[in-house]
């Protein structure tokens, strides 16, 4: 937990990378089960700064993304959700 | 040689016998070119993020093989020109291996699979 610095006393909570944290998660582009938690509701890759995974997890998953996304296990975009919102 | 993972999608209408054909077509060219494969692991049919030629439905067949660099070129070249193929991707595991020590490995694992599976059957 940390303070914001905003002087509400309001508490963010501290993001930990996953990857970091346990060792034995697999970064595998033949897993699209794991991949598809870092990934948006239409298949974008979510950015670092709101997964909170560091630099060299982030680089290694979004390849990881493309790769899986090139042999059809992810999608690149979903047009069901669309629409949804239309 | 390097250690290579290949994964290709194979039109999902076709039957057993003929899926068999492609697969053994494939690891004929990777033995033909000095390439070993280790194993072949078919996935079955899965359903596709996204239409591919529109199909929604593919065969995955995952090629675990070691080679040199025009093993994939003529890898490649093939899956391109066959229809059965819908699409592929090649990936590069390692670098440097050394063959031999390879299949070193693979004897050892299979050691330890029979021990395991004897010591279940004494427990049982």
């Amino acid at each position: 937990m940390a303070y914001d610095g905003r002087g509400k006393g309001v508490f963010i909570k501290h993001k930990i990378c996953r990857f970091c944290a346990d060792p034995s998660l697999p970064i595998d582009y033949k897993d699209p089960k794991t991949l598809v938690m870092f990934t948006t509701e239409r298949g974008k890759i979510i950015p670092r700064r709101i997964s909170g995974n560091c630099a060299k997890h982030q680089r290694a998953l979004a390849l990881a993304i493309k790769r899986a996304r090139n042999i059809a296990l992810l999608p690149f975009t979903t047009a069901k959700v669309k629409l949804k919102e239309y | 040689m390097r250690r290579y993972e290949m994964i290709c999608i194979i039109n999902p209408n076709l039957d057993a016998e003929s899926l068999n054909e492609v697969v053994a077509k494939l690891s004929d060219i990777i033995t033909k070119l000095k390439g070993f494969v280790i194993k072949i692991n078919e996935w079955g049919k899965k359903k596709l993020a996204y239409e591919v030629k529109q199909f929604d439905k593919g065969h995955y067949i995952l090629f675990d093989y070691y080679g040199n660099p025009d093993t994939v070129t003529t890898l490649e070249r093939n899956l391109k020109l066959d229809e059965r193929v819908l699409k592929y991707i090649t990936v590069k595991i390692d670098d440097d291996v050394d063959p031999e020590e390879l299949m070193r490995e693979e004897r050892k694992q299979e050691i330890v699979a029979e021990e395991r599976h004897d010591q279940a059957i004494e427990e049982e």
